[in-house]
This record gives C-alpha cells, sequence and structure tokens, in this order.
C-alpha cells in the first residue's frame, strides 16, 4: 500500500484548508473502510490522508423537539445508529439498513457520510435515507449548501460534491403520523455481503390505516446510483393498501429499474427481486404504521 | 435409535478435561467389531484442546508472515495480461535499475524445471503464457514496495493467441492447443474403470435414470494466505520455510530444484511455520515456492515471497470443476444394477492434482451402495483457465453430487422412499467391493438411520420445506497414493518423564498434534502436557507422504503408538530390573510404574528415568516406529484395496425454499459418521462443522467466477465463502465401530464432513419444491428460473434455464 501522511484538523475550516493546500494530492477520510480497499488497489492514491473523525460535533442521532426533524452527523458510525434508541424506534427502516452493514468490526469504524459519498449504487446506507426524503448538508470554501439526498448521486461512484466539500450532515425531514418504513438488503450471505438488491420503503397511512397519503420508495443496485420507483410511489398514494396492490406496485418498481448484468447478478433476477420484495417491503410498512398508530409523533 | 445395539453413539458426552484421573468413559460400551473391548482408556476419547489453541487465539503463534531471517529480500511475480499468447520480448533492464532490486528473473533465466503430477509447468513461462497466472518475471528487492515498484517497469510485448476456455470446445480437432508439443487438449491420462456388463445391466433394469450435472471452481479460502522463504547457505544448502502439507515430497520436489541449478549432492530442509489452513491447497509445491528458491540462488540472501489474498485468489489452484453425466438403473426392489458416468474435467492450462481426482472419484463411483456393474471414464483436458488442486474431498464431493442427486432421482422413479432405497443398498461391514475395496468395518446403514431420525424424517413439512440424504464413503485408514503411504515417528523420553515426539505427521490446524499427543500419553500413562509433539522440521522429523486423504490421524497415528509400543516396553523392561518383579505385573499409569502386587513398590517414571540415565552404563530411552500400512496402489484396471479401511456418513438437511426468490435457507443439518472410534470428540466434531460449511458453501454460493480465464471476484467481498453468521444449526452424531487396524479403532474423518453436502441439499430443494438443480452453485437465481419453468412460465427476454437473453416476441 502506497504510504501517506494522515492529517488530523479538528474543524471543519481547518479540513478544508489542508484539502487545499495539498490540492490534488489529498483526500478525506472518515472510518476508512472504503477509503483504505481504494488505496489498496491502487484507485486512489493519495499523499496526504486528511482525517474527518475528530472533528467536534454530536456523536449520536438528534431528534430537533420542535421541528421533529432528525440530524445525523456524518461522521458517525453505523453501529452508534445501530445502537441509537431513537432509531430503533422511530426509523425502524434505517435500523434495517445500518445493522446488516458489512460485520460489527466494519460498523464500528465506517460512517453514515462516507457510506453517502461513497456513491455506489448498493450503499445500504442511503436507501431508506432516499426513502425518509433526506437532504444532505453540503461545507466548502463558498459556505454551506444543502441538496436533497435523491439528487446526490450522479453515477457510480459519483456525487455533486465538489472538490474539497465536505458532507457533514444528514437531515430527515417529520414523519407523517401513521409512516412505516422498512428495508431489506438482498443478499447471498449473511454478513460482509453487499446487497444483490436493496428496497427501502416508507408508506404513510390515513387514518383508516389502509389508504396510503404517502409512498416512498428507495432502490438500490437497480441503476447506476440509488434511485426512487416513483411511477410505483404514485400509483399507490391514494389506494389502498394490500396484497393486490402492493404487487402490482411492485411489478410497476420493476419495470421502472435500470437493472443490469454484473458479476454480482443478472439482471433478470433482480428486476424478479424488486417485484417480490417491494410487495414484502410494503406489507412490513404496513404492520408497522399500524404498531406505531400515532407514536411517530412523541418519541 | 439405533437398529442394534452394536454402535454407539458418542457426541458431547464428555467435558473438556485433559484430567486421565476423571473418566473412563469407554469401558462398558459395546463395540461392534473389536475383539478385546477397550479397557482403561483415559484420554483417547477425551474433548481435549487443540494443543496451542491459546498461543493462536492470543496471537502468539508463528506463521509465514511472522518469519524473518536477517538480510533477508522479499520477492514478488508478474502474472500473464493475457489467458493465452506468445511472449514476444520481456525488457527488464529498467526493473534492474531501480535501486533496491537485486534480482530480476524471466523464464528465459532459469534451468528446466517442471511442476505438477504431470511436468508440464515451469515456475516461471518463457516463450507463451497460457493462462492469466501464468508467471512471467520475478524480482527480489529490499523491500516489498521496491519490489512491487519493479514489476511495474518490466515491459512485456505479447502477441495474444486464440484462447479456449470450455473443455468441450477444447476436445474438438480444430481447438487451439494449450501445449503445442502435447498435440492434444485431452491429457494422456486414461481414467477408465469397468466392470461387469453395464450394457446388459441396463437392458435388465426396471429404472434408469439418466442426467448431466455440473460442478465449478471453488477454491480453498485459508485464512493464512501463502508464503515461503528459501535460505541458501555458504555451502548451499537449502532451507525452504513454507506453509506445505507434504514436507517431505517438497523437499523432493526442492531437491529438484536445487539439482536444476546444478548444484550436486545438496541438503534440503523444510521448515513449516504454523499453517492458517491447508484443505489440499498445500498438497503440491507451487511456482512462488520454486522462484524463492531462485530468487534467493541469485541473490545469494534469503527471499521470502508472501501472497497478498488477491494474489491467493489468483495464484493457487481451486477444486476440480467436473461435467458430470451419470446413468443408473435399479431393478423392481429398488436394487442397485448398474452406474455408468462418464466425466469431462476442465484441466486448465497446466496439471496438478485437479487432474488426478478421478482416482478417487472411483471410490463412491464403485463403492458408494453396492452396485454389480460399473463404468467410469473421465477426460482431463487443457483449456486457457485456472488450474486445479487438491481439495478436501479430493474429487469425491463432484462424484457424490451426481451420483446422490441421481440416487434421489432414482428412488422417486422406483417410488421407493430415498430413505430406505438407501438401505436396501448401503454397504455392509466385511465385504469387497468389485473394484477391490475390503471394506472392514462399516456403520453405513446406522448412520442413515440416525441421520433420519434426527432430522425428523416423519415430521410434518410446512409448505417450501423439504428434507434431502446424501451418504458418502471416503477412505478412512490412509490411501496408497505413492508407493509409500508411510510415516515415521521418532520418540525419546527426558529425566523427568517428558516425552518429545517426532512426527512425520503436518498439523495445519486440524489437531494432528492433539491427537498424536493424546495417543502417546494413553500409551505410556502420562498426562497430556507431558507429550511436546514436534511435526515442523524435515530435519528433526522423520519422512510422512503428506497430510491428505484424511490419513494422519490413522497413519501418522499408528506411527506414533507404534514408537510408543517400543518405548514402552524399554520402560517396563528398567521398571521390572529396577522392581525386581516380573515384566508382566507393571503397568504404566499416572506418570508411575505401577506393581499392582505391592503398591509400595509404585515408582514415579522420573524417578525411574533419572535412576536408569545416571547408573554405571546409563541409559536414556529412546524409540522409533516407521508405519506403513497393508494397503494397495490402484492397479492398471484401478483395482486394490487403496486404505486400510473406510469411512461411511450420511447427511441430511432440512430446507426451505423462498418460491418467490429461489433463496435456500437451511434450517437445520445432521451430518452423522462412522469413524471407527473418536480419538478426541470435540476436534472431531469440528472437522464435521467445517466441512459442513464448506460443503454448505459448495452446495450455495461459492464459485470462483472466470470470464475468459480471468478471475472476477479475487476477494472475499465477491467470493461468496459463508461467515460465522451463516453458520447453520449442525448435529454430528460420531456412531464408533472401532476399526481393528486403526489406533485405538480410529478411522479418518479430515474430509467426509464436506463429501455429501450439496447432494442432500439439491435432494432436500427438490423434495421440498420439485426442481432439480444440477449445477453447481445452487444459486437463487437457478432455483427461481427452475421454478419459473416448472411453472411454465417465462421471465420475459430471459430464458430461465440457460439464464439466456431470448427474443420476447
Amino acid at each position: 500500500m502506497k504510504p501517506f501522511t494522515y492529517l488530523i484538523p479538528k474543524t471543519l475550516d481547518e479540513a478544508i484548508s489542508l484539502f487545499e493546500s495539498h490540492e490534488g494530492r489529498s483526500a478525506y477520510i472518515a472510518g476508512g473502510t472504503d477509503v483504505l480497499i481504494k488505496i489498496k488497489e491502487r484507485k486512489l492514491l493519495p499523499d496526504y490522508l486528511i482525517s474527518l473523525k475528530h472533528i467536534l460535533g454530536p456523536d449520536r442521532p438528534l431528534l430537533n423537539a420542535d421541528t421533529k426533524e432528525l440530524y445525523i452527523s456524518a461522521f458517525i458510525t453505523h453501529r452508534t445508529l445501530e445502537r441509537s434508541t431513537l432509531i430503533q424506534r422511530t426509523y425502524p427502516i434505517l435500523h434495517d439498513a445500518v445493522k446488516n452493514i458489512g460485520s460489527v468490526q466494519i460498523r464500528n469504524t465506517a460512517t453514515i457520510g462516507g457510506n453517502l459519498v461513497n456513491a455506489v449504487p448498493s450503499a445500504d446506507g442511503a436507501i431508506p435515507l432516499i426513502a425518509l426524503d433526506a437532504s444532505v448538508n453540503i461545507y466548502g470554501t463558498k459556505g454551506m449548501r444543502s441538496i436533497d439526498l435523491i439528487h446526490f448521486f450522479l453515477g457510480p461512484g459519483q456525487s455533486v460534491l465538489e472538490k474539497g466539500e465536505i458532507l457533514t450532515e444528514i437531515v430527515v425531514p417529520p414523519l407523517l403520523p401513521r409512516t412505516g418504513g422498512a428495508y431489506i438488503k438482498f443478499g447471498r450471505r449473511k454478513a460482509m455481503e453487499l446487497p444483490l438488491l436493496g428496497v427501502g420503503m416508507l408508506l404513510s397511512l390515513d387514518e383508516d390505516l389502509a389508504t396510503c397519503v404517502k409512498a416512498r420508495i428507495g432502490l438500490g443496485v437497480a441503476a447506476p446510483t440509488p434511485i426512487r420507483a416513483f411511477s410505483a410511489e404514485r400509483f399507490l398514494k391514494g389506494r389502498e393498501v394490500n396484497e393486490q396492490t402492493l404487487t402490482e406496485a411492485g411489478q410497476i418498481a420493476a419495470d421502472e429499474a435500470r437493472v443490469r448484468d454484473s458479476i454480482r447478478g443478472v439482471a433478470w433476477y433482480r428486476r424478479e427481486l424488486v417485484g417480490v420484495l417491494v410487495k414484502r417491503m410494503g406489507f412490513t410498512c404496513l404492520q408497522r404504521a399500524g404498531l406505531k398508530h400515532g407514536d411517530s409523533e412523541d418519541v | 435409535m439405533l437398529a442394534n445395539g452394536t454402535t454407539k453413539i458418542a457426541s458431547k458426552l464428555a467435558p473438556t478435561i485433559n484430567d486421565r484421573h476423571l473418566l473412563r468413559i469407554y469401558d462398558s460400551a459395546p463395540f461392534k467389531s473389536c475383539e478385546k473391548p477397550m479397557t482403561n482408556v483415559y484420554i483417547v476419547g477425551q474433548r481435549v484442546s487443540k494443543l496451542a489453541a491459546a498461543e493462536k487465539a492470543t496471537g502468539r503463534s508463528k506463521y509465514i508472515q511472522d518469519v524473518t531471517l536477517p538480510g533477508m529480500l522479499h520477492g514478488k511475480i508478474l502474472y500473464s495480461k493475457y489467458p493465452h499468447a506468445r511472449i514476444v520480448n520481456i525488457d527488464t533492464s529498467r526493473a534492474k535499475k531501480l535501486q533496491g532490486v537485486r534480482v530480476v528473473l524471466t523464464g528465459e533465466d532459469i534451468p528446466a524445471i517442471r511442476m505438477g503430477v504431470y511436468k508440464d509447468n515451469p515456475p516461471l513461462k518463457a516463450g507463451k503464457v497460457r493462462s492469466y497466472r501464468d508467471e512471467v518475471a520475478a524480482v527480489a528487492a529490499t523491500d516489498p514496495a521496491i519490489a512491487e515498484e519493479a514489476l511495474n517497469l518490466i515491459e512485456v510485448t505479447y502477441e495474444a493467441l486464440p484462447a479456449v476456455f470450455d473443455p468441450e470446445t477444447a476436445m474438438q480437432k480444430d481447438a487451439p492447443l494449450v501445449h503445442e508439443a502435447h498435440k492434444t487438449n485431452i491429457l494422456k491420462m486414461p481414467w477408465k474403470l469397468h466392470y461387469g456388463d453395464v450394457d446388459a445391466a441396463r437392458k435388465e433394469a426396471a429404472h434408469i435414470v439418466e442426467d448431466r450435472f455440473s460442478a465449478t471452481w471453488v477454491t480453498h479460502c485459508c485464512l493464512g494466505t501463502s508464503g515461503s522463504i528459501a535460505d541458501f547457505d555458504y555451502d548451499n544448502h537449502l532451507t525452504v520455510y513454507s506453509n506445505t502439507q507434504i514436507p517431505s515430497l517438497a523437499q523432493k520436489d526442492f531437491l529438484g530444484t536445487v539439482k536444476a541449478l546444478g548444484l550436486k549432492n545438496r541438503r534440503v530442509r523444510v521448515v513449516k511455520p504454523c499453517i492458517g489452513g491447508a484443505f489440499g491447497s498445500k498438497l503440491d509445491t507451487y511456482a512462488y515456492e520454486h522462484v524463492a528458491i531462485l530468487l534467493a540462488f541469485h541473490a545469494r540472501k534469503p527471499v521470502r515471497i508472501l501472497f497478498d489474498r488477491k494474489e491467493e485468489f489468483i495464484a493457487t489452484s481451486t477444486r476440480q470443476p467436473a461435467i458430470m453425466d451419470i446413468a443408473q438403473g435399479c431393478d423392481e426392489n429398488g436394487k442397485l444394477l448398474f452406474r455408468d458416468i462418464t466425466m469431462i474435467l476442465d484441466n486448465g492450462a497446466y496439471t496438478s492434482w485437479g487432474a488426478t481426482t478421478p482416482s478417487v472419484m472411483m471410490m463412491p463411483i464403485s463403492t458408494l451402495y453396492r452396485v454389480p456393474n460399473v463404468r467410469y471414464q473421465a477426460s482431463c483436458v487443457y483449456t486457457n483457465n485456472t488450474y486445479a488442486q487438491a481439495m478436501r474431498g479430493y474429487g469425491n464431493p463432484q462424484a457424490t453430487f451426481a451420483i446422490e442427486s441421481s440416487i434421489d432421482m432414482l428412488a422417486r422413479a422406483a417410488g421407493i422412499d430415498p430413505v430406505e432405497f438407501r438401505r436396501i443398498n448401503a454397504n455392509q461391514p466385511s465385504e469387497v467391493s468389485p473394484q477391490g475395496f475390503r471394506i472392514t468395518t462399516c456403520g453405513l446403514t446406522e448412520c442413515i438411520d440416525r441421520v433420519a431420525h434426527e432430522i425428523g424424517a416423519d415430521d410434518v413439512k410446512k409448505k417450501g420445506e423439504g428434507i434431502g440424504y446424501a451418504s458418502l464413503i471416503h477412505v478412512g485408514g490412509g490411501a496408497r497414493v505413492y508407493k509409500s503411504d508411510g510415516c515415521g515417528t521418532l520418540m525419546k523420553i527426558n529425566d523427568y518423564g517428558k516425552v518429545d515426539v517426532f512426527t512425520g505427521a503436518t498439523d495445519m490446524g486440524q489437531g494432528a498434534d492433539t491427537v498424536i499427543a493424546q495417543l502417546v500419553a494413553e500409551e505410556l500413562g502420562l498426562h497430556i502436557d507431558d507429550i511436546h509433539v514436534i511435526h515442523t522440521d524435515t530435519d528433526v522429523c522423520p519422512w510422512d507422504v503428506g497430510a491428505h486423504a484424511s490419513r494422519t490421524t490413522f497413519i501418522a497415528g499408528n506411527s506414533a503408538l507404534g514408537a510408543a509400543k517400543k518405548l514402552k516396553e524399554q520402560i517396563v523392561k528398567i521398571a521390572s530390573q529396577t522392581l525386581d518383579v516380573d515384566p508382566q505385573q507393571i503397568e504404566l499409569n499416572d506418570r508411575m510404574a505401577i506393581f499392582r502386587e505391592d503398591t509400595e513398590k509404585n515408582i514415579d517414571l522420573g524417578k525411574l528415568l533419572r535412576k536408569t540415565h545416571f547408573s554405571p552404563g546409563g541409559n536414556m530411552l529412546m524409540a522409533e516406529y516407521f508405519y506403513d500400512p497393508d494397503n494397495e496402489n490402484l492397479g492398471r484396471d484401478f483395482k486394490g484395496n487403496l486404505s486400510m479401511t473406510y469411512t461411511f456418513g450420511t447427511h441430511g438437511a432440512r430446507v426451505k425454499v423462498d418460491e418467490e426468490t429461489g433463496k435456500v435457507e437451511i434450517l437445520n443439518y445432521v451430518a452423522a459418521h462412522d469413524v471407527g472410534r473418536a480419538i478426541n470428540p470435540m476436534l472431531l466434531e469440528g472437522q464435521v462443522y467445517g466441512g459442513v460449511m464448506m460443503g454448505i458453501g459448495y452446495a450455495l454460493t461459492e464459485q470462483v467466477q472466470l470470464e475468459k480465464g480471468e478471475i472476477m471476484n479475487p476477494n472475499f467481498r465477491d467470493y461468496k465463502v459463508l461467515t460465522a453468521k451463516d453458520t447453520v444449526p449442525i448435529e454430528a452424531p460420531i456412531l464408533e465401530t472401532t476399526d481393528p487396524d486403526g489406533p485405538y479403532g480410529a478411522k479418518g474423518i479430515g474430509e467426509p464432513g464436506c463429501v455429501p453436502t450439496a447432494p442432500a441439499i439439491a435432494n432436500a430443494i427438490y423434495d421440498a419444491v420439485g426442481v432439480r438443480i444440477k449445477d453447481l452453485p445452487i444459486t437463487p437465481e437457478r432455483v427461481l428460473a427452475a421454478l419459473k419453468r416448472k411453472k411454465g412460465i417465462d421471465s420475459c427476454g430471459i430464458d430461465p434455464l440457460t439464464e439466456k437473453e431470448y427474443d420476447c416476441t
């Protein structure tokens, strides 16, 4: 592995200024579970690694009591999210995802922000956050900007981050009442696994606990970037959520998925999975929305 | 629930204890075939922890990565960029000029050295490359990074040649030749076995099934990656530190390389550091070992080559892939009448032990169940793919996948319950199979019954659930593959009654050291921690043919017992002289020489030994023994009693198939084996658990994905070896038949755990959802495609059978 100098800034501004002073020869690192592999594979050859781990910030996800917005610092680990009772109780869709990433060892070091900026179509962390309508805050020399996560990804390994910019925070808007969410990573084994397909779904129900008022379907590995199945979402909105409508929504989502063949899986199978897993996640959402009737307001 | 009371289940019966005072668990046990019941057995049969387990767990064990020598250089190998190409030119001048580089070698710079069973593989290739893993050049430098950089500076000009990746294509007349001088891609290894009259039996058969099965490349996934250090001394004697399972045979291979360098009459010493798993991968010598020797010779310094994980995937060998056509038939009553098998084996570009796996495949083909008429023929074919090696089971898992899947089909065709069908045809004790295997003890029927009971054959199955079975036969008492199947032991006992055992055996994590220590302690009336087993150095350890064929407990165990018996004789003799009693009256127990009739006379062993040592004309006790069993090489007709005894077993899997996704979940798994006798039930269960998990990976998830000869998934992210989280509930009942030739009745159990796993699972899937998957691994894609095909549904644009696209219109 090519040697590098490891720099430890304490503030975002210091990190950015270090990046600029070593422009072209530096890279940011947080947990390092993606960056170090890239260095080993010689896909990234920085002379300087600028650590973002020591920048002061919240060490857990925080819910704003007034706005009901959830704030997640980009630099906290998957393990922190996994063990957060807030995430477990109120955002099970995110808990489903973070608890199955890599292994405990990886989750102990890999950060949620790193999972996003790596911008792979299989990012387990991104799919539920997309379904949650999350936005991300990005800090750079020009100051802070915010963008909806769904627009953050441009292609495999590509995002809207400009040179030197840092993704600092994820903001999840308030949940509607009677909302259920669920995520499934479909893989070939139970740990150390990338999804063959990832489906994150969020359904908000009307007071009858049957009619869908809002649907979000995030798909991983179904296109070159994490995507939403917009047509399937539109189809569900206003309809009663049941076997028939979920099956149909699954089919619509399968049709709009832009799956392809890779060494990890063939397109036709991924398309099959979209249909099946959207239906199944829909049922889990339905169940969770019912269980959590009224709960989501007062965590 | 056993059919009779003659076989004993010893699983989970004793706590883990090392103290010989506490238990005599086997005293009253009934044994099937042992004349004399075992009495006073203390350490044999105990769940003794693996020796040096704490060293391993605390990181003190030294692996090849931990071994460094003064002045050591670091070697790296440059691999081919093409699957088949002429090497037009290699320019090493820039690499040689790099500071820190000591030696650069290409195929043109080395003497004629040919590795492997077919002698077709030079450690560095000259003239042309035949696969992506071909070694083109090598560098030794003062630092691994410098060596790596030097590789980048070597400029190789290739001229691509037409390549062939499919063995059936490679067999055709106009196919590109992998080795021109060989004239054909078909190896001249005529694997042919025929007895009885298959064609006549086929006409008589009431039920016949016929099908094609295939097994693909998988790899060993040793956690300890490969590596080697070569070091010539001033007089050009060579020491090689290497992760080998065959120290004595490797010594011979390395001596060949030393001779090729023009060095006459030199010594070669092989030292084994701690081995982080082998599973057959280290049964041959590899290019990197010979390259290290060549680099060290030219550098006049020790040279170490270490593989990283990617290199481990690319440049070590796989399990032998196979295309298997099988037909079997039975009569109205379900009695097997014939078995007819033809195989095509993708040999890859060079030949290692993979090409000889048909020799072991013949064993299940001829002798798994009683079959009066058998025909088998296998062709190994050169391609531009990677080449295969020995891997746990050595061809048996492939052959058993075809046989046991086909048995299941035949049972159903005959309308007989698959368990009953297997019972009808089960091998029995004291029979000779037509291939000449003399079966001594055999608990196959008991294994079948036991598994059917444990797996819950009679329980109600939920929708999508199914149960499948498969049995196995494997060599359990050595395997005479070479002219010798022997192993030597040297033994000395010091002034304090501590024994050093120098064995030819190789411990690679499986516990050979522990089992040998248990046997020796048992024989000499000592405690386990009185025994020190040395197995790491050909300078001090006697010859052994290698840690293969599940032979170490049986062969090295018998060898150690032989030496221990000789040592015991000497101890008893000096005790009888010292105590002035009849030697017949003396027992060795609890570190004492015991005289039953007058316990006052009992004497501490150390005291007795010191007395003998420090008296005039003093003596220290030592013993040696070389055990070479009475088994036979296969003859030209491939008949002969290959092993002293055979291990049998039956596996049962209960699975649940997700009919919407094709995903298979194993709910529980039972693997019962007739092991003769469990010397150490804990290590034995460990072997079975590990074997089963390896077998499940083989069945469901693992595959080295080759695209036009290139490995696409050389990492654990994409090579789906199973993880700790993927373990399934496994029951491993141990059935003891006490083999008359085994050490304390033991048979080998190293490999069987992964032999019948894939067919047991495939049969369970059929039982669950009525689709038969004939190709490994049984991926969800394959199951779903088969389910769709069964229901007559096409997945638009995709043929669910071939998984290839077709025109939707």
